[in-house]
């Protein structure tokens, strides 16, 4: 899926194109133009990493509980285990800074950062998503299931 | 279509039909966070050809809350749109040499594209809950690779263009532009993957919304502010942290105001002296969150006049503080003559606590929090 035909390329994406690469040579020059090499090689850094946590690390994460998932789960419950695996995980993601609390240890005199409950709020998020996004999706196939019978 | 499967991925799902119907989505939630940025860093740029407006007053409070909330919702949708179209990333190599140079120039854009994304999404999260593992400037990097991540976004939308416009114009279970070979279901549905995506950027937003969106506070469990704080408002930066516990305290406080070689120093009851005036105005993070409050101070016009600074100049506003970006900032001449521009003395009916700016402090309309400078020890009227 390379897209569309090579060599017949409209003017209007070829406008699309060049202004894509004249915006990113721009912030690659703001970056090498505005701070040392050393905090740029942080940045690289950071770049790489970013790329490699998540296509080997939380690929294989999500392959491995995918598969586990196809293994030991009946058919039945395959969608609301898939829905449970989009909902919960990016949300599980989202919620590593606020529940390691790590910011808090910039800044420990200040009592109005990160002044929630995060465990018990993380928690509350785990249950909401499996009453209004995982039991519905169970429900709804363990339905169709009977109608087909 | 000359490649050739190398792993055995055959899950219906990864269809072009997914990728571009959260790819729509992601695109318009990057371009709304990209034109908030600009606008963010414009309204902290000391020189502004075009003045950054006073009005409306919650301007900067809505623009900055967009930014980080539509950063927030495109973590899931990121995560799904890499998913679906992992396949192309082990695909095979075409046959010819034009076609694998064609082949190599798009996988680096997409790394370049992917890279960058990833990065934003990251370094903006972990800089909103004020935790930086990193020896970069934030500020800078996080903006230099906005504008790489737009580019590389705008090139692969130049290259994709064809196949976006055939994906989202067929229904989302056709098959025509699947690869050969997936098949496989038994899982969720497509519809159901782009259900639970939806409700997973949602639930993102719906989670951390509430540091800016003062009626979603109760269920914002992510939020990086409860929304408490002395008077009502979080603190940022505290005194201890700013180093200005004593000076701000000391008996030998006095705010200096000049222009021109003329000076005027206030002590604290001096200024409480002058003529009180209390302004609605928001407090708004760079990192998202804000709150609005009352205080009550003197207009900064009414000190102006006190050394008889013309109406058009700039202010240059010195905080306590001996070190930070922030110590010195440049106050632009249509926020100084604005009427409701203080040096406020008072927060929600209470004196200024230390942590607020005690002694007194800068609260100008539609101005990033950076630049509400606390601690003030000099305000310089410059033409």
């Amino acid at each position: 899926m390379s897209g569309g035909e090579p060599g017949r390329v409209s003017p209007g994406r070829a406008v699309l194109g060049a202004a894509g690469v004249l915006l990113t040579a721009y912030g690659v020059w703001l970056l090498l133009s505005r701070q040392d090499l050393e905090r740029n090689l942080d940045v690289a850094l950071w770049l790489a990493g970013g790329v490699l946590v998540h296509d080997v690390l939380l690929g294989s994460v999500v392959i491995v509980v995918s598969l586990l998932a196809t293994r030991l789960l009946p058919a039945v419950a395959r969608p609301a285990a898939g829905a449970g695996l989009v909902v919960l995980g990016s949300l599980t993601l989202l919620a590593v800074p606020f529940l390691g609390g790590f910011g808090r240890e910039n800044a420990p005199d200040n009592p109005t950062l990160l002044d929630r409950d995060y465990t018990a709020g993380y928690l509350v998020l785990v249950a909401t998503v499996i009453i209004v996004v995982v039991l519905p999706v169970l429900l709804h196939s363990l339905r169709a299931r009977r109608e087909q019978r | 279509m000359t490649a050739m499967p190398t792993v055995r991925e055959t899950s219906h799902l990864r269809s072009a039909a997914v990728a571009a119907r959260v790819g729509r989505w992601l695109g318009i939630c990057f371009g709304i966070a990209f034109l908030t940025g600009l606008v963010s860093h414009y309204a902290q740029n000391p020189s502004q050809p075009i003045p950054f407006p006073t009005s409306p007053a919650w301007g900067y409070r809505l623009t900055q809350g967009l930014h980080v909330t539509t950063g927030i919702a495109c973590i899931p949708l990121l995560l799904v749109k890499l998913w679906s179209v992992l396949p192309l990333l082990v695909r095979g190599l075409p046959a010819d040499w034009a076609g694998r140079a064609r082949d190599g120039a798009e996988r680096a854009s997409i790394a370049v594209l992917v890279s960058a994304s990833v990065f934003l999404l990251v370094t903006g999260l972990l800089n909103s809950t004020q935790w930086y593992p990193w020896d970069f400037s934030f500020r800078r990097s996080h903006y230099a690779l906005a504008w790489v991540a737009t580019g590389a976004l705008l090139l692969h939308l130049a290259v994709k263009l064809p196949t976006i416009r055939e994906a989202l114009g067929r229904d989302v279970d056709d098959t025509a532009l699947d690869r050969p070979g997936a098949v496989a279901r038994g899982g969720l549905s497509r519809r159901g993957l782009l259900r639970s995506t939806w409700v997973a950027a949602g639930l993102a937003v719906l989670a951390t919304a509430g540091s800016t969106v003062p009626w979603l506070r109760r269920v914002s469990v992510l939020g990086v502010r409860s929304g408490d704080g002395p008077g009502g408002v979080p603190v940022n930066r505290t005194a201890s942290a700013a180093g200005v516990v004593e000076s701000a305290q000391s008996p030998a406080y006095r705010l200096v105001v000049g222009y021109a070689g003329t000076t005027v120093s206030l002590t604290r009851d001096d200024l409480l002296a002058m003529p009180q005036r209390s302004e609605g105005l928001p407090i708004a993070c760079v990192e998202g969150w804000s709150a609005s409050a009352v205080w009550t101070g003197v207009r900064l016009r009414d000190l102006l006049d006190l050394v008889d600074a013309p109406r058009g100049a700039e202010v240059e506003v010195t905080s306590l503080q001996e070190r930070g970006a922030f110590r010195a900032t440049l106050l632009q001449e249509n926020f100084a003559d604005d009427d409701r521009t203080l040096v406020a003395l008072a927060l929600s009916g209470e004196p200024l606590d230390l942590d607020h700016g005690y002694p007194a402090r800068l609260i100008a309309p539609n101005r990033p929090g950076v630049l509400q400078t606390k601690w003030l020890s000099r305000l310089e009227a410059v033409t």
